[in-house]
C-alpha cells in the first residue's frame, strides 16, 4: 500500500461529461501544474476510449491526487480497468451524472461488498 | 499416529519437546489475539459499510442537486463551461489527509481543505446563480469527500482484514495442528525409545541371569567333579567324609 | 413621416418577423411540453410546434444540450434570413445585435488563447451569431494591446475596446472586466445608435436597452459584493444609459449591501417591485435567494418589455425584441428539458411564459 505518501495528496481528479465537470471546477477543484497538467477530463461522445484509459491511469498513477472522480456512465466504458482497480490510493469514486442517474449495481466497490457477503 | 500430518523436522528430543511446547503455547495466544483484531477490524467494517452505502445514497441525491443547480446557471448565464474550463488554474477546494488508528491499522481519513476564492464569473448577469451552483457543488464534494475516507477505510480495512483472515486461518489451520502434530511424534519418539530402553534392560537383565545360571552351573558341575574326585581320591585314599560337603539336594 | 416610408424598406422583414412570432410558443404549448416524461416525448410534442422536425435527426437518447443547440440553430437560420433581406439602415441594426454576441466570442477565444488551447476547437464553441471572418486570428494575441492592434481594429468593435486597452495583462479576473468594459460600451453605443433611427424605434428601443443597462448595473453591483473588485472598477463597468443613470449609479457604486441596492431601486417605481417579496427575507443568509429571485424579475420585465415593442408598428424594436423572446424560449425549453431529464418537476414551472 502506499500509504506512506498520502500526507502529500491533496488533489481531486475528476474525469467526467462537461457539466459535471463544470460544477466541480466551479467549486473549485480545478487544477492546472506547472507542466501544464490538468486534473481533469472532458469527456463527450467524440472522446476515444484509449483516451479515458490512459487519463485514468495517468490520474491513478499521480502522487498528487487523494480522489479520483469519475462518472458512472464513463467508468462503464472502461469497467475492466475500473474493477480491476483496487488501490486504496486514490480513492476512486464514481459519481453519477446530470443524464445518468447513480445505479449501484454498477458500482465497482459496491459490487465488491456484496460479492463479499455473498447476498 | 506419529506418521500421519505434516511436523517440523527436528530431533525428537525432550529439548525439543519443551521449545515445541512453548511455540504451541505461544501460537495459541497468537490465534487469539489475532482472532480479537479480526473480530474488531471486522466490527469496524460492517459500520463503515453500512455507511458506504448510505453516503453512496446520499451521494445520488446531492449530485443530482448540484446538477439541477447547474441547469439553472445555463438558464440565467448561458453555457459557461468552456470559460470554467479555462479559467482552472489552481486547486482552491483540496482534501488534507488525517488518520486514525483502528486496532493497529492506520485508517487514512480527508478533510475538505477549502480556500474561498473569487472569480468574477457571470459579472453582468446570472452571477448569483453561479455562486450559488458553486455552494451546491462545494457541499456536494464535501458529501464526496466523505464518501472517498469511507471507502478508502474500506478498501484498506478489507485488505487488512483478508491478511488477518489469512494468518488466523494459518495458525489454525497449519501452524497449531503441525506444532501439535511435531509434540506427539516427539513424544511417541520419546516412549518408543523408553520402550526400547526397557527391552533393552530386560534384555541385558536376562542376559546377565543366564550368564550367572551358565557360570553357576558350570561352576557346580566343577563342584561336582572335585567332590567325585574326591570321592575317587578318599574311596582311594580313605578321605574325610566330612572334609568334603554333599552337593545340596533340590527336590 | 415614419410610417409613410417604413414598408418601401422593411414591410416584408417585419411581416415575416412578425409571422415568427406566431411561432413562438404558447402557454397551452408549455403546459403540454410540461407534461412529458421522457425527452423522446418532448421532441414529439416540439414536433407539433413551429420547431417542426428540427430534432428529427438527431441520434437517441437525445441531451439537453443538443435541443439548446439545435433550438439556437433556428433561430439563427431565421435572423441570417432577416439579416440577408435587409437593407440600410436596418442591416445597421442588425449588425448592432450580432456585436453582443461578437463579443462574447472575443473573450472567449482570448481565454483560450491565454491557456494555449486548440483554436479548431474554440471555434466550434462560438456562438454562430457572432462570427466573423478575422476571428481565427485572434488566437495568436497575448495581450489586448496587441489583439487590438492585429485584429480587433478591422472589426466593428474596435471602439468598445478602445477603452480597455490599459489592463496590458489579461489574466482572469481582467478579462471578466474588459468583458464588461466592452459590454457597456456596446450598449451605450448601440443606444446612441438609436437615438440616430429617431422615433418611433428609439423610443422602443431606449426602453429596452434602458431596462439591460439597468440589470447590468444592478447585477455587477451586487455580484461584485464581497470580491475584490474595487468600488472605483465596479462604477467604471456601469453604462452610462438606464433610468438608474446618473444618480442611482453613483449610489450603487458605493453601496455595499443588497439593502442599499434596493433603496436605489425604490426611486424608479418599476423597478420597486422587484424588491417587494424578497425585503422580508432579506438578511446575511438569504442575500444569494433574494438575488436569483431577482434575476427571475430580471427576466419577466424583459420579457414583457420585449412583448411590448410588438405593439408599435414601422419600428426595428420588433427584430430585436424577437430575438430576445427567442432566446427566452430557448432557455424556457432547455429548462423544460433539464426539468424532464433530471426528474425535477416540482421546478417545472419556474420558466417564464411569453405568450
Amino acid at each position: 500500500m502506499s500509504s506512506t505518501s498520502f500526507k502529500d495528496r491533496n488533489l481531486l481528479a475528476v474525469i467526467g461529461d462537461e457539466d459535471s465537470i463544470t460544477g466541480l471546477l466551479l467549486a473549485g477543484i480545478g487544477h492546472v501544474n506547472e507542466h501544464q497538467r490538468k486534473n481533469f477530463l472532458v469527456v463527450d461522445a467524440k472522446t476515444q476510449v484509449s483516451t479515458i484509459e490512459a487519463a485514468f491511469q495517468d490520474f491513478t498513477e499521480r502522487r498528487d491526487i487523494a480522489i479520483l472522480l469519475i462518472n458512472q456512465h464513463i467508468a462503464e466504458k472502461i469497467r475492466p480497468t475500473v474493477d480491476k482497480y483496487q488501490q486504496a490510493f486514490p480513492a476512486l469514486l464514481e459519481i453519477p451524472a446530470k443524464d445518468f442517474p447513480y445505479d449501484p449495481e454498477k458500482d465497482s466497490v459496491l459490487k465488491r461488498v456484496q460479492k463479499m457477503f455473498g447476498e | 499416529m506419529s506418521g500421519t500430518g505434516p511436523r517440523e523436522n527436528i530431533f525428537a528430543t525432550r529439548m525439543a519437546l519443551t521449545n515445541t511446547k512453548l511455540r504451541l503455547k505461544g501460537a495459541q495466544t497468537g490465534h487469539s489475539l489475532l482472532a480479537k483484531k479480526r473480530d474488531a477490524l471486522t466490527t469496524r467494517f460492517r459500520a463503515i459499510l453500512k455507511k458506504v452505502d448510505e453516503a453512496k445514497r446520499k451521494m445520488g441525491r446531492v449530485m443530482q442537486l448540484a446538477s439541477f443547480s447547474m441547469a439553472e446557471v445555463t438558464y440565467a448565464t448561458g453555457d459557461i463551461s468552456y470559460l470554467v474550463q479555462e479559467q482552472a488554474k489552481s486547486a482552491t477546494f483540496r482534501v488534507k489527509a488525517k488518520q486514525e488508528n483502528v486496532s493497529g491499522v492506520v485508517l487514512p481519513a480527508f478533510e475538505v481543505d477549502r480556500v474561498p476564492d473569487f472569480n468574477l464569473t457571470g459579472l453582468g448577469r446570472g452571477g448569483q446563480q453561479v455562486i450559488k451552483a458553486r455552494e451546491v457543488y462545494a457541499k456536494a464534494i464535501e458529501t464526496l469527500v466523505e464518501l472517498a475516507s469511507l471507502q478508502t477505510a474500506f478498501t484498506i480495512l478489507d485488505e487488512v482484514i483478508r491478511a488477518t483472515n489469512r494468518r488466523v486461518n494459518a495458525i489454525e489451520h497449519v501452524i497449531i495442528p503441525r506444532l501439535e502434530n511435531t509434540i506427539k511424534y516427539v513424544l511417541s519418539e520419546l516412549d518408543e525409545m523408553d520402550r526400547e530402553e526397557f527391552f533393552r534392560l530386560k534384555k541385558v537383565q536376562g542376559k546377565k541371569k543366564r550368564d550367572l545360571a551358565a557360570r553357576e552351573s558350570a561352576r557346580a558341575a566343577e563342584e561336582a567333579d572335585n567332590v567325585a574326585l574326591e570321592a575317587t581320591i578318599d574311596d582311594e585314599g580313605g578321605g574325610d567324609l566330612l572334609s568334603s560337603k554333599d552337593e545340596d539336594v533340590i527336590f | 413621416m415614419e410610417g409613410l416610408f417604413f414598408n418601401v424598406d422593411s414591410g416584408f422583414l417585419e411581416g415575416i418577423v412578425r409571422g415568427y412570432k406566431a411561432g413562438i410558443l404558447t402557454q397551452s404549448q408549455y403546459a403540454s411540453l410540461g407534461q412529458c416524461e421522457t425527452l423522446e416525448d418532448f421532441r414529439t410534442q416540439l414536433s407539433a410546434s413551429d420547431y417542426g422536425n428540427f430534432l428529427a435527426n438527431e441520434p437517441s437518447p437525445l441531451s439537453t444540450s443538443t435541443i439548446a443547440d439545435k433550438a439556437t440553430k433556428v433561430l439563427v437560420d431565421q435572423f441570417n434570413y432577416l439579416r440577408s433581406n435587409s437593407v440600410q439602415p436596418l442591416s445597421k441594426f442588425f449588425d448592432y445585435i450580432t456585436y453582443a454576441y461578437m463579443i462574447d466570442n472575443v473573450i472567449l477565444l482570448i481565454t483560450g488563447t491565454l491557456h494555449e488551447r486548440d483554436t479548431h476547437e474554440l471555434l466550434q464553441r462560438c456562438h454562430p451569431l457572432g462570427v466573423f471572418d478575422t476571428m481565427p486570428a485572434l488566437c495568436v494575441a497575448t495581450n489586448v494591446e496587441e489583439l487590438y492592434q492585429s485584429v480587433l481594429v478591422e472589426t466593428a468593435l474596435a471602439p468598445y475596446f478602445r477603452d480597455c486597452l490599459s489592463a496590458s495583462d489579461l489574466d482572469d479576473l481582467n478579462i471578466e472586466i474588459v468583458r464588461n468594459t466592452v459590454y457597456k460600451a456596446y450598449l451605450e453605443d448601440f443606444y446612441h445608435f438609436c437615438t440616430s433611427l429617431g422615433s418611433p424605434t428609439s423610443d422602443v428601443m431606449h426602453r429596452i436597452l434602458s431596462f439591460e443597462a439597468d440589470r447590468r448595473t444592478i447585477n455587477i453591483t451586487i455580484n461584485s459584493f464581497g470580491t475584490e473588485l474595487t468600488k472605483e472598477q465596479r462604477a467604471k463597468l456601469f453604462p452610462t444609459i438606464g433610468r438608474l443613470f446618473p444618480e442611482g449609479n453613483n449610489q450603487l457604486a458605493k453601496s455595499d449591501d443588497i439593502d442599499q441596492v434596493r433603496q436605489v431601486c425604490e426611486n424608479i417605481s418599476e423597478y420597486r417591485s422587484f424588491f417587494d417579496n424578497t425585503s422580508s427575507q432579506l438578511g446575511g443568509g438569504n442575500e444569494s435567494s433574494a438575488a436569483s429571485e431577482l434575476e427571475d424579475h430580471f427576466f419577466t420585465t424583459e420579457v414583457h418589455l420585449n412583448k411590448q415593442a410588438f405593439m408599435q408598428q414601422f419600428q426595428y424594436g420588433v427584430f430585436y425584441s424577437y430575438m430576445k423572446l427567442k432566446e427566452q424560449e430557448i432557455r424556457n425549453l432547455t429548462w423544460i428539458a433539464e426539468c424532464i431529464a433530471q426528474d425535477a418537476r416540482d421546478r417545472m414551472q419556474d420558466f417564464i411564459p411569453i405568450f
